[in-house]
């Protein structure tokens, strides 16, 4: 007891940790004899050695079962999320803001939307999708024409944007106060919008801050519609081409040119009112217009 | 006892130098007090002492002049113990080991927190919420632990006696009745049978005035007072009475030279308060075990920061990782799982009388491996009760069992009849009135020790006493007296036709057999030859051997013709023969073991433990009541006993022979600490006799120098300091006094030793089962702290979050924890050794790295395992995961593809992440169920210990289950404290490493047992 309450000085502490990492009088090195050290070592890379391996089984077993087509559960997916571009942020707010008469700072809008657009190029669609689905239909693909289980996807080209595919105004419109942003809804393997064919989802943007700020806003494609011949989706190994249907929507900023906007994507299975989702089938931002 | 040195006592820190001048002054500390015991009031003739205290021995004190001096000197009552102040009791709870090592985690946490603000992020709230977390578990449970030593406390409290005191005291030649508080030095009092004496007194006058003075020396021989000074020791001298002993009988008036503090069983309770307190075996257990855990947190949180910076993390984000790592590794739930274990146990103690003060003393019993017991009250029961007679020349033993549950000796002789009406008639104590419901044995008596042995013995065997006396009616008696040793009275006979007078005497046997002529044998008087003598003379030495106090007894029909009725007896001048008498026998009076005693000792030395005698009383008696219960077993001789065997002088006695030895007072006095030491090493069986309250000190003090964790079972106020000084005090709760309780770390309620043995056996079974606990505990250290690592190094989404973590530590791991507290021992801890502090650690090397890294190491696996599942089935294959954290857990990014190409938002993943450490969670839960099986034995198989013994344990495993759905399932709880309710199958993933877990420590288990001392067994038995 005495020797454990005894308040060692720092110079015996430092000779009783010297004994300890190599004691000569038993030739432990750390507490055990080198040989010793040679044993639980090995002793231990068997045991890890084993337990990986049975860690690689299981690991191998589970991506045995999975369905390389789609996920086994979509739990967290019951409703796409919704976002716009460009998509630049204030903070964890979305505030597309710019300066008319800056034209690095309208420049930058404009990059992140021809750079959004890439993939919905006339070219890139031609090449992937050259087909033509029925317009007011889910797409259904049941059989597959095609073989390895490669499904078709229905072209969506920069064009079908009108005034805001950058075709016609390579600026979307940032060089004035009549910019573009494009609305996207996240794509989920075998997501249904609507139950009825005759209402297709469609975007529908609210002024929530500034009513006065925002003269019109214009729908492209016309009434901001999309298409039912997107849905479903199939998965990128079956359709590994597919492409997101967009909505772009123009708006015309007059006053202060500064609106707070909610725009959503109005369809009977997409919930919108998710307080903990803020993307949930609807996307809020600021647009911002400076001279 | 001067302010210096209590300045001094609370200076805790300083070097060395300052440490050796503070033991030094404490040494000269206990050497004044001795010093100022050499008081000469006893010495002085009584006109010097009236001079002194401006007193007279007629007229007391003047009442204006007593009430300057009590304002002068204070109130004569002792001043209770500094009681720790109760904020610093309760700061005591907030520092032990495990709350020192939390306190830093929160400040890490705290620092990590600042770092992130300072980053600019301002989401970051986990570590924040750490920080409270552990600052609320540690106040938490210090609320806990300081209620439990408050309730403990209050029990302790409620013994005290709170009636004041009366004192009889003569001031202005007026006699007053005040409160004992009242009363000053120089105060004449008075005293008589029956009262406390209020303070230290010089004897003046005094008649047959007899005190107990077991209190203060432990002897329970009462102590004659008289007037004359008869040693030059004041605590020898006869004419002083000190405060707080009792006077038995008798009346005496004195002059106080001493009040309240001052007196000497004031400064003994002093000196016990001056006495430090050692830590608690179990406090330095969990101190070493703070530090494992503290270096192997640091040497992970190094490791990692150097492997980050090598990843190329940048600085303080590298130094973020080493922080959390660092925290990640404190087991939150330990502290509360600790102080849970040891309360249930305190509980449990309790409900069998024994009140445990101190949490932590609760295991130091099952260390203990010397007693260091005192005699009086605590192995015997104080009271003086007949143990052997003698007469018929036979030694007959009489009944000393508390319960009167013994064997009874043949009554039937005619010779017994006149022995037991001399011991009834020669008697003057009496049962104080109003006790009829009362068995004998605890009846209040009025008289001396003896006295009263001899009136409860032949209430007891022949009935009814008063009566007895009633018929035979006392003419004259002459009370005992030191010249003449002896004490007679003369009664008529209850036949009213016969005429005699019948003497009855009895004193001390030598002198009463000189008066005789004749010995009664068998009914028969035979005349008193040589060989009577010599059988006399050897059943007085043998009842004299066995410690016990001697007694002889006579009577003589007086002449009717010589002594007609009416005649005038003359107490003072004894007209009347008080020689030729005849012999009826001895009787032989002891203050007898408890019942229970000799089977506790018994238990204790096959428990490994030593059993040390320390007491005041004399030599021959300490070494009788040791023989008697066990502490000096049969055949074990001392180096005298051997010298007197081989007839060789004691020096020529090899020293290693002799098993028993018995040092006194005196000798202890002569002997160097080394000696002492040597002593005790050679020597399994001590005791020591005639020690004084230093010398009890010193003797705890050689035995832990020695390397063992001393008890010390005491109850008077000589016993308070070494209560302190052991590592567990033990106080008895009934005869007890309150410096003893006070001093004393557990105290017995019901005064039975047997109960240490009770202690014993808790407090190894609570560190076994501690030992199973703290393992449970680390163990899921390793599968929370894993998440993390991978995290960092390989850039997976954060498979466990930190909310939830606490959930596991807090919540569903904590009962389980606590039950295998209630885990039964696995074999008979009373037939093994005590542990050694030095080899045998709460933890040790080999049940960390065996809970860390093999059972951990498994539980991580099993995690990852239904982690990954839960991923790749949501549509996030495992090589996806790996380096996709910054995408993950970008706030900016709502569409990240998993592997089908389907797009995610943030909050969505986020809610998948939720999804994962709920996963994780259930993973380490389930494999904690079949940690906490492996955990009920360490050794054993579980089926040999029972899977369903343990109740609790079982229900904590439902209970825990329970809480795991709960938490999953109920709505809401993904937004509070992120659960998700996940899906059902994902609970059954980790069961087959649960099965694992629990084969492979069976098969461990097997190993260990099969192939004792083997390597498998140095390395893997914990």
């Amino acid at each position: 007891m005495a020797a454990l309450k005894e308040k060692r000085s720092c110079g015996q502490r430092c000779e009783d940790f010297g004994r300890f990492v190599w004691n000569s009088d038993n030739g432990t090195l750390m507490g055990r004899t080198p040989e010793k050290w040679v044993y639980i070592s090995l002793y231990y890379v068997a045991f890890y050695v084993v337990m990986t391996a049975l860690f690689s089984l299981a690991i191998w077993t589970l991506m045995y079962t999975l369905d390389p087509y789609a996920p086994d559960y979509q739990d967290r997916l019951k409703s796409p999320g919704v976002m716009v571009w460009p998509d630049t942020y204030l903070e964890e707010k979305v505030q597309i803001a710019y300066n008319t008469s800056n034209k690095e700072s309208w420049t930058k809008m404009v990059k992140i939307l021809t750079k959004f657009l890439q993939p919905y190029n006339e070219t890139n669609q031609l090449e992937y999708n050259n087909y033509t689905c029925t317009k007011g239909k889910y797409f259904f693909q049941n059989f597959t024409p095609t073989s390895h289980h490669i499904k078709r996807a229905c072209p969506f080209t920069q064009s079908m944007l009108g005034h805001c595919s950058g075709l016609e105004d390579p600026t979307f419109g940032y060089n004035c106060s009549m910019p573009c942003v494009i609305i996207k809804m996240n794509r989920i393997i075998g997501f249904l919008p609507t139950n009825h064919t005759d209402s297709p989802p469609y975007v529908n943007c609210t002024v929530l801050d500034g009513h006065e700020n925002v003269e019109t806003m214009e729908y492209f494609p016309n009434k901001g519609i999309m298409d039912l011949s997107y849905f479903p989706y199939y998965g990128k190994l079956a359709q590994p081409t597919y492409v997101n249907p967009l909505v772009a929507v123009r708006f015309s900023l007059v006053k202060e040119k500064s609106a707070k906007i909610q725009c959503r994507v109005v369809s009977d299975k997409i919930s919108y009112e998710n307080f903990y989702d803020p993307f949930e089938g609807k996307v809020i931002f600021e647009l911002k217009a400076l001279k | 006892m001067s302010k210096q040195d209590t300045y001094d006592m609370f200076e805790m820190d300083g070097d060395m130098d300052k440490k050796k001048k503070k033991k030094q002054k404490k040494k000269e500390k206990l050497e004044g007090m001795k010093k100022e015991m050499d008081i000469d009031d006893h010495e002085i003739t009584i006109e010097e002492l009236e001079m002194r205290y401006t007193t007279s021995v007629t007229k007391g004190l003047t009442t204006t002049f007593a009430r300057q001096v009590l304002e002068r000197d204070g109130p004569n009552e002792l001043k209770p113990p500094k009681g720790t102040p109760e904020y610093v009791k309760f700061a005591r709870q907030l520092a032990g080991g495990l709350q020192c090592l939390m306190w830093v985690a929160a400040v890490i946490c705290f620092i990590a927190f600042g770092i992130e603000l300072a980053r600019g992020n301002f989401t970051c709230f986990d570590d924040l919420y750490l920080a409270i977390t552990l600052i609320a578990v540690v106040v938490v449970t210090g609320c806990f632990g300081y209620y439990q030593e408050f309730k403990s406390t209050n029990i302790i409290a409620s013994f005290k006696n709170l009636v004041p005191q009366q004192a009889i005291v003569i001031r202005d030649g007026q006699k007053n009745q005040i409160n004992a508080y009242e009363l000053v030095v120089g105060d004449l009092v008075e005293i008589k049978g029956g009262d406390r004496v209020p303070a230290d007194i010089r004897i003046i006058t005094g008649h047959g005035c007899k005190v107990d003075n077991s209190s203060l020396t432990g002897e329970s021989e009462p102590q004659t007072r008289s007037p004359e000074c008869t040693h030059e020791n004041p605590l020898e001298t006869r004419n002083i009475a000190f405060f707080s002993t009792t006077c038995l009988e008798g009346v005496a008036t004195g002059v106080i030279i001493n009040t309240g503090d001052r007196t000497i069983i004031g400064r003994i309770a002093t000196l016990a308060s001056g006495v430090g307190n050692e830590k608690t075996p179990i406090a330095i257990e969990i101190e070493h075990f703070v530090d494992i855990i503290a270096g192997l947190a640091i040497f992970f949180g190094f490791t990692f920061f150097v492997v980050a910076m090598f990843i190329g993390y940048a600085f303080l984000e590298a130094m973020i990782f080493f922080m959390a790592i660092v925290v990640a590794y404190v087991p939150e739930g330990l502290l509360a799982t600790v102080t849970v274990c040891l309360s249930l146990t305190a509980k449990r103690l309790a409900r069998k009388n024994c009140v445990v003060k101190n949490l932590e003393a609760v295991e130091t019993l099952g260390s203990t491996s010397v007693i260091c017991s005192d005699k009086t009250g605590t192995l015997t029961q104080n009271r003086m009760t007949v143990a052997h007679l003698w007469f018929d020349n036979q030694v007959h033993a009489a009944d000393t069992t508390e319960d009167q549950s013994g064997q009874s000796f043949d009554q039937s002789s005619e010779t017994w009849r006149s022995l037991g009406r001399v011991a009834t008639l020669c008697n003057r104590a009496t049962f104080r009135p109003g006790q009829e419901g009362v068995p004998i044995p605890k009846r209040i008596v009025v008289g001396d020790a003896s006295e009263t042995a001899l009136l409860k013995f032949t209430e007891l065997t022949i009935g009814n006493i008063v009566e007895y006396r009633n018929r035979f009616k006392k003419i004259v008696e002459v009370p005992f007296n030191s010249t003449n040793k002896f004490q007679l009275s003369i009664h008529e006979l209850e036949d009213p036709l016969d005429l005699r007078y019948l003497l009855v005497m009895k004193g001390a046997p030598e002198r009463i057999l000189e008066r005789c002529s004749t010995i009664l044998i068998k009914g028969q008087e035979l005349p008193l030859d040589e060989q009577w003598r010599e059988a006399f003379q050897t059943a007085y030495m043998d009842l004299g051997g066995l410690g016990e106090r001697v007694l002889g007894f006579c009577h003589i029909y007086l002449n009717e013709k010589e002594f007609p009725r009416g005649f005038r007896f003359d107490p003072d001048e004894m007209n009347f023969t008080t020689s030729g008498l005849c012999f009826a026998g001895l009787i032989s009076m002891i203050d007898p073991p408890r019942a229970t005693v000799p089977d506790a000792v018994m238990k204790c030395r096959t428990a490994g433990i030593r059993v040390v005698m320390v007491t005041g009383d004399h030599p021959i008696t300490a070494r009788a009541i040791a023989a008697n219960v066990g502490i000096i077993s049969e055949g074990s001789e001392t180096v005298e006993d051997i010298a007197q065997r081989k007839r060789i002088p004691v020096e020529q006695v090899n020293k290693r022979d002799a098993r028993a030895c018995v040092i006194s007072g005196g000798q202890l006095k002569e002997m160097s600490s080394e000696e002492l030491d040597d002593a005790l090493r050679n020597h399994p069986e001590m005791v020591f006799a005639r020690t004084s309250p230093q010398q009890k000190l010193i003797i705890v003090e050689s035995c832990q120098r020695l390397g063992s964790i001393v008890a010390v079972t005491g109850d008077g106020v000589n016993d308070s300091p070494a209560l302190k000084k052991a590592d567990i005090g033990v106080a008895m709760g009934i005869a007890g006094s309150d410096a003893a309780k006070n001093a004393a770390d557990m105290i017995l309620l019901d005064d039975n030793f047997a109960s240490i043995v009770t202690g014993v056996e808790q407090g190894r079974l609570i560190f076994d089962n501690l030992k199973k606990s703290i393992a449970y505990t680390l163990t899921k250290n390793i599968p929370e702290l894993t998440p993390y690592l991978i995290y960092i190094t390989v850039s997976v989404p954060l498979p466990l979050g930190c909310i939830t973590i606490l959930f596991i530590e807090l919540a569903t791991d904590i009962f389980p924890s606590v039950s295998l507290a209630y885990e039964k021992a696995e074999s008979d801890i009373m037939h093994l050794k005590p542990r050694n502090p030095r080899r045998d650690r709460l933890v040790n090397e080999a049940l960390a790295v065996y809970s860390y890294f093999q059972i951990g190491a498994i539980q991580s696996y099993a995690g990852f395992t239904d982690y990954f599942t839960a991923m790749a089935q949501e549509g996030w294959y495992p090589l996806l995961c790996v380096g996709l954290r910054s995408q993950w857990e970008d706030v900016r990014l709502q569409d990240l593809q998993d592997s089908y190409g389907q797009e995610w938002s943030f909050s969505q993943r986020l809610y998948q992440e939720y999804t994962c450490y709920t996963v994780f969670f259930v993973s380490i839960e389930i494999c904690q169920i079949s940690d906490v099986l492996i955990r009920k034995t360490r050794r054993l198989s579980v089926f040999q210990q029972g899977f369903f013994r343990n109740r609790v344990l079982v229900s904590a495993i439902v209970f825990q289950l329970c809480l795991g759905n709960l938490l999953c399932y109920c709505p809401g709880m993904p937004n509070i404290f992120n659960f998700m309710p996940i899906r059902v199958q994902w609970w059954f993933v980790p069961v087959p490493y649960g099965i694992l877990i629990f084969v492979y420590d069976e098969i461990r288990k097997l190993g260990v047992r099969r192939y004792p001392g083997s390597w498998w067994d140095q390395e893997l038995y914990y």
